[in-house]
């Protein structure tokens, strides 16, 4: 479903994506593993069409992301790190906008219906600018998921969310399992070890190890992925 | 075109909802409201009024008023993060600014409409003396002048995340754009005046939509005014996509 191949992205003269090369396939979960800086974002937003990248191709459903921007991009539902929200809308029409804009065709049913789901159903008529943080987080997943799109991409989701909330949104994740390709970033080991199916450790652009959580810690020969990360990550910083 | 009308929808829909909308409405119609009461007054002393007074209000008000309507157009997207949202859905970056103008155009010309009233007024106390072809074709030319303005408060929207900047700059540009017209006072050269002159939003404006002429050199540098306007509008979005 997400096929990237030796994607590279150059800032300037900083190299933030360096010749990574992984897949994706229906029913998974897969983690993109790193610490601040190590690329991640930059590598969802090649993904979701936002950026070109420099060098190397990236397909969703078999679509390039450059050259059948727009067919890859309705295949996509994306939370970028910072939720992005319009204040004064309320919470049903910012969900039936992107709905809209993404072709849906009955979108105010699916705005209801994905709101439900995310039990935000009660606060359909709020604003958004009165909803909590937690609210605001399960609002950015709502506008990802009302186009039921085959593959998601959700960038740090659980950040700055209190420990209740952190819950709750991971199980969300965790159910969309079934019906749907999700690659999610995050530089919390716990996080990833408990919802990722496969782990891609990423650092300074390049891709350091990947495997099942699992594997990972068997074949590193550590006690839990914590220190195979920061094996990872201190090999890196030496060399 | 499913991403025009979309972007479109929204963007009417938030000109209703928000406060701040309606006092620019309000200030506007309570300013051409006096001044129409003015212009009667004068058909009182035996003097025409001026068919055009509303429209000519506007040709000036313009450097102000559409900036405070634009302003967010694009800043607050950016600001917002909404931005990358809207460029990693299915819609191309000239939807989302044809969508976002036509919605701010729309607005100026339900505004504008609302004005129209006083001159369906003016025609009736005056027992139908009033000029009604040349108010009209004033009103021709101010509609466009308003999109020409709307169009060029859009490129400095989207060149800054700082809506306050982006209406300064605006404003600076649109009061070049309609003080140039009397530039002949400063520059003695005909020619150079002249050519300078041609270049802004108000010569095509007073010298012929204003006094009831409807020439299409006119419609035709606004209407190319507005594609130019958003076409730096398009590349200067899609410059996000890499920076
Ligand atoms: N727009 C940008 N311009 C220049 N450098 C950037 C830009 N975005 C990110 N970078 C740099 O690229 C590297 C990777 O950043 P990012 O992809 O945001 O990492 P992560 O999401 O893993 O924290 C960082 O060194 C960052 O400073
Ligand atoms: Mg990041």
């Amino acid at each position: 479903m997400i096929e990237v191949k030796d994607l590279s992205k150059r800032y300037g003269d900083r190299l933030a994506v360096n010749a990574i090369s992984f897949k994706a396939q229906p029913g998974e979960i897969v983690g993109l593993l790193g610490p601040n800086g190590a690329g991640k974002t930059t590598t969802m937003r090649m993904l979701t069409g936002f950026m070109p990248p420099t060098s190397g191709s990236a397909a969703i459903g078999g679509f390039d992301v450059v050259e059948d921007s727009f067919e890859a991009r309705s295949r996509v539902g994306y939370l970028p790190e910072r939720v992005p929200l319009y204040p004064d809308m309320t919470t049903e029409g910012y969900v039936t906008f992107w709905a809209k804009l993404r072709g849906v065709r009955q979108p105010a049913q699916a705005a209801r219906a994905v709101l439900e789901r995310l039990h935000l159903d009660d606060r359909s008529k709020t604003l958004v600018r009165n909803l909590s943080k937690g609210m605001r987080q399960r609002l950015g997943l709502a506008q990802a998921l009302v186009h039921n799109p085959p593959v998601i991409i959700l960038d740090e989701p659980t950040i700055g969310i209190d420990p209740q909330q952190v819950i709750e949104v991971r199980e969300t994740i965790a159910a969309l399992r079934q019906s749907h390709t999700v690659l999610i970033s995050t530089h919390i080991l716990s996080e990833a070890e408990q919802i990722c199916d496969r782990v891609i450790i990423i650092n300074q652009g390049k891709i350091v190890a990947q495997g099942k959580p699992g594997d990972l810690r068997k074949k590193l020969n550590a006690a839990n992925l914590e220190s195979v990360f920061l094996q990872m990550v201190n090999k890196d910083k030496r060399a | 075109m499913n991403g025009v009308r979309t972007i479109f929808g929204r963007e009417i829909a938030s000109y209703f909802t928000s406060l701040f909308a309606y006092l620019i409405a309000a200030a506007v119609l309570l300013i051409t409201g006096i001044l129409f009461i003015n212009n009667i007054g004068r058909s009182q002393d035996q003097v025409a009024p001026n068919p055009a007074a509303i429209p000519d209000f506007f040709a000036f008000a313009l450097i102000f008023f559409a900036p405070l309507l634009t302003m967010r157009l694009l800043a607050e997207e950016r600001r917002e993060g909404t931005l990358e949202l809207l460029l990693t859905s299915p819609t191309s970056d000239s939807s989302i600014v044809i969508g976002k103008f036509a919605g701010a155009w729309a607005y100026y010309t339900i505004i504008l409409a609302i004005t129209f009233v006083y001159q369906v007024i003016l025609l009736n106390i005056s027992q139908g003396q009033t000029d009604l072809a040349h108010a009209l074709c004033a009103y021709i030319g101010i509609w466009l002048y308003g999109g020409a303005c709307l169009a060029v408060g859009m490129v400095f929207s989207a060149a800054t995340d700082n809506q306050i900047v982006a209406a300064f700059l605006a404003s600076a540009a649109l009061f070049l754009l309609w003080i140039g017209d009397r530039v002949g006072e400063v520059i003695p050269n005909i020619n150079v005046a002249r050519f300078i002159r041609e270049l802004t939003l108000q010569s095509h404006y007073a010298s012929s939509f204003a006094v009831g002429l409807l020439r299409a050199e006119d419609i035709v540098f606004f209407a190319g005014i507005i594609a130019v306007m958003l076409f730096i509008t398009i590349r200067l979005v899609e410059s996000n996509r890499w920076r």
